[in-house]
């Protein structure tokens, strides 16, 4: 029997999950690894214990599941987090940790950027957000404050190209990914000469770019002893995780959107061509040649409510965290819709869509005498979602949704679902596989198999297990407060650019 | 000013107690000038306030310590009061000598029950954790209080009981600044915590009782929070880090094999090579040939 396994080198951990070829999971797995903050701004990662957690986890689940079960595997696809960079000399080997997403290090480029004439014409070719996050701006500040480590560079990779460059001896970046460096042209497929001047690199410094689709060589001799497999196992490039958890949602190409809450958030629609705002705050990441994945990325979500369940949860009775999250959302039922005007901007980390600005940050508003702890519980939550509904509202100004899917662990949480619904007005369906991105990788290697056709196909294959319908009063309510929330966080710029500045 | 002073060599009381520096009592009813200097500890030092509010410097920070407060200092912090004011109010301290072996480990001599393991687990978290407030903590008042009873009356069996009572107390400030610093509601914070001390110190043998008493858990419990956060026991997370710290040595050419082996943790270059190679497919050998294009 055939099966394909997916492997997820995400945020803080690399998941890796076996399918057999019907969709059917067979296993999974995971395995943590840290991220270092030595400074203010820096968020890094050791590319050599993502490779040894990844071949760990990764051995593991074929001694113990694929091969007991006699299990052949067809292909290996990966999915990784947008953004990371690394620097790697000319035999490869790493020059230091790699940068994550959440890495803001290049604050002053992506300012200098953003004030330039360049940033439109950067943001028309590329279809990304001039942010701090891109790798673009992270190698144009390594040029400037690390000339002795820019020099030896030889190539800068993200941090799934390392992984497969291990593993294989190729580097390679798809599209997706290589969108989420701020240095493709989407129109042309191709690097733009403008970014990569402004990075102060060539394209001979960036792996090869291929399709989602593409073979990213055979795995080493060693790696398939030690594993157990042979040079018939496919290695898939994959693509990005955002990318796969829209895939993996059964969103394309038609009028729903996907909402992703998991510590962060994004919102994202499919299409065949760029989005174009001219606010410059939705992102464009490409799938296959003609198919864009666009939308808008938030730092809150699931992460900002735990902040709250650690500092004002109940932990006497709570074994954990989870425990105490599900007694305080419990509480959170009893008040109604609006919190009785307590209103939460949930800018713990500053924010990205769609107001784009890092210094924003957190405030409680309309407290009044009769409000308790339940209230606050709850405008944290609204808040949260009030966030995304201002992202859903950004895209509704370009398109017509119909429908939500909605995926990742704080948003399919009954509640919180149900609060969607209430704030978009509008139907929110979740999927029967909670763990979208890899299912979306499993499609992708399926449909490279020949299973589905297309992935419009593949799409289309996604089971709908739950359907919240909109409570219409709740929705008038949520309006009305929403309106004060969206006022508040444009009129504070002066107020958040003050107390950033101080702390 | 009411003061009681033992000090070691001095004092008759401590004849047969070598390991104790000092143990002292006062209880002062008004403000002295000059008398609270800061100094150097030079052993284990732990101070109990019972009364009053005292401003005091504990090593870089300042602190204001109230009744029940206890600090813990370890050899080389600095204490005191900033311009050596004596504020006024009541506390008690003991400073036990314990010779320090590397950067975070202490022994003790023959008088402690405590076995060398448990020596190596407490020592290894006071000084992560020192110099450390801890706060709520009545019971090294009571400790020191007994202590101080035992000696002065010198009844039967007093030479066992002060020596149990300065094991409790040690026990019972590593119990406690582990759960003071590691509150159950954030493991995440407590795994990162552990993982920069593993780092720290990773040639060392660490044992899964060990890293548990750390973070302030039972071994048992500590394994399930580990294994369901990391995906890992504690002991294969451990191999993780030091697989990939050798891989970053591998690849830097200077450093020899057996070397790399025993600064990564591993006891011996042969169960290096077994674990290095059941992982990756490849000797350590073999593997540095194929990733150093340089020769």
């Amino acid at each position: 029997m055939k099966c394909i396994i997916t492997i997820e080198l995400g945020t803080n951990a690399v998941r890796i999950f076996a399918f057999d070829l019907n969709g059917m999971l067979i296993d999974s797995m995971k395995g943590y690894y840290p991220t270092f903050h030595s400074q203010p701004d820096y968020s890094e990662q050791d590319p050599e214990q993502i490779f040894i957690t990844m071949l760990y986890v990764l051995k593991n689940i074929m001694t113990e599941t694929i091969k007991p079960k006699k299990y052949k595997v067809a292909s290996i696809c990966f999915t990784s987090s947008m953004h990371s960079v690394l620097a790697v000399d000319k035999h490869g080997v790493p020059l230091g940790n790699a940068s994550t997403w959440a890495d803001n290090r290049a604050k002053k480029e992506a300012k200098e950027i953003s004030e330039s004439l360049l940033a439109d014409s950067i943001y028309n070719s590329t279809g990304t957000p001039i942010h701090p996050m891109s790798p673009m701006l992270k190698i144009a500040w390594m040029k400037k404050n690390q000339q002795d480590k820019f020099k030896l560079a030889g190539k800068f990779v993200s941090i799934k190209s390392y992984v497969i460059h291990q593993l294989t001896g190729e580097y390679m970046i798809d599209y997706s990914l290589a969108c989420a460096t701020g240095m493709l042209n989407i129109h042309k497929i191709a690097w733009e000469q403008q970014a990569l001047d402004f990075a102060g690199i060539s394209s001979e410094n960036l792996p090869q770019l291929v399709s989602c689709f593409a073979n990213a060589g055979t795995l080493k001799k060693a790696y398939q002893n030690s594993l157990g497999l042979n040079d018939d196992t496919k290695v898939l490039i994959g693509s990005s995780d955002g990318c796969m958890a829209t895939l993996g949602a059964g969103v394309w190409n038609s009028d729903k959107a996907t909402i992703t809450v998991e510590d962060s958030s994004a919102v994202r629609v499919v299409s065949n061509k760029m989005w174009h705002d001219e606010k410059k705050r939705v992102f464009n990441y490409l799938i296959t040649e003609d198919c864009f994945v666009s939308g808008g990325p938030s730092n809150s979500g699931g992460g900002t409510f735990e902040w709250y369940a650690k500092q004002f949860g109940d932990f006497t009775n709570a074994i954990d965290i989870e425990s105490c999250v599900s007694s305080l959302i419990q509480e959170a039922t009893k008040v109604k819709a609006g919190s009785e005007g307590l209103i939460f901007l949930p800018y713990l980390l500053g924010e990205r869509a769609p107001i784009w600005n890092p210094d924003a940050r957190g405030m409680y508003f309309g407290i009044n005498i009769k409000h308790e702890r339940q209230h606050f519980t709850r405008a944290t939550i609204e808040g949260i979602f009030y966030e995304i509904y201002s992202i859903g509202k950004m895209l509704s100004e370009h398109r017509d949704i119909s429908s939500l899917s909605v995926n990742g662990s704080f948003a399919t949480m009954p509640f919180c679902a149900q609060m969607i619904a209430d704030m978009f007005n509008k139907p929110v369906q979740i999927t029967a596989n909670p763990n979208s991105v890899s299912k979306g990788a499993f499609l992708l290697a399926a449909t490279e198999m020949g299973i589905y056709k297309t992935l419009d196909e593949a799409a289309s294959q996604i089971e709908i297990a739950e359907t919240y319908l909109p409570a219409e009063n709740n929705h008038k309510t949520y309006l009305q407060y929403f309106k004060i929330f969206e006022s508040l966080s444009s009129k504070l710029e002066e107020e958040f650019m003050k107390i950033a500045e101080l702390q | 000013m009411n003061q009681l002073l033992l000090t070691k060599d001095i004092a008759e009381e401590l004849r047969l107690f070598p390991h104790i520096i000092e143990l002292g009592i006062i209880k002062n009813t008004s403000i002295r000038l000059d008398s609270f200097p800061k100094t150097t500890t030079t052993g284990i030092k732990c101070f109990f306030v019972s009364d009053g509010k005292f401003q005091w410097d504990v090593h870089t920070n300042q602190y204001t310590v109230y009744p029940g407060d206890a600090i813990l200092l370890m050899p080389g912090q600095v204490f005191g009061h900033t311009i050596g004011t004596l504020e006024v109010g009541s506390f008690s301290w003991i400073n036990i000598d314990a010779k320090q072996t590397g950067i975070d480990g202490f022994v003790l001599d023959k008088w402690t029950s405590l076995s060398e393991k448990e020596i190596t687990s407490v020592s290894k978290i006071l000084f992560l954790n020192s110099p450390v407030v801890i706060t709520k903590f009545e019971d090294a008042g009571k400790i020191l209080k007994c202590i101080q009873h035992e000696l002065l009356s010198k009844e039967v069996g007093h030479y066992a009981r002060v020596n149990s009572q300065i094991d409790e107390l040690l026990i019972l400030i590593a119990r406690k600044i582990t759960v003071q610093s590691n509150p159950g509601r954030d493991f995440p914070n407590t795994f990162m915590k552990l993982e920069a001390a593993l780092r720290k110190d990773l040639s060392h043998q660490w044992t899964v009782e060990e890293m548990a008493a750390l973070v302030g858990l039972g071994a048992t419990l500590f394994n399930e929070k580990v294994k369901n956060y990391s995906g890992f026991t504690p002991l294969n997370y451990l191999i993780n880090i030091r697989i990939s710290e050798a891989i970053k040595l591998l690849k830097k050419k200077d450093e020899s094999i057996t070397d790399i082996a025993l600064d990564t943790g591993f006891y011996s270059s042969q169960h290096f090579s077994t674990t290095f190679k059941k992982l990756t497919g490849y000797t350590p050998g073999e593997f540095r040939k194929n990733n150093s294009h340089n020769i």
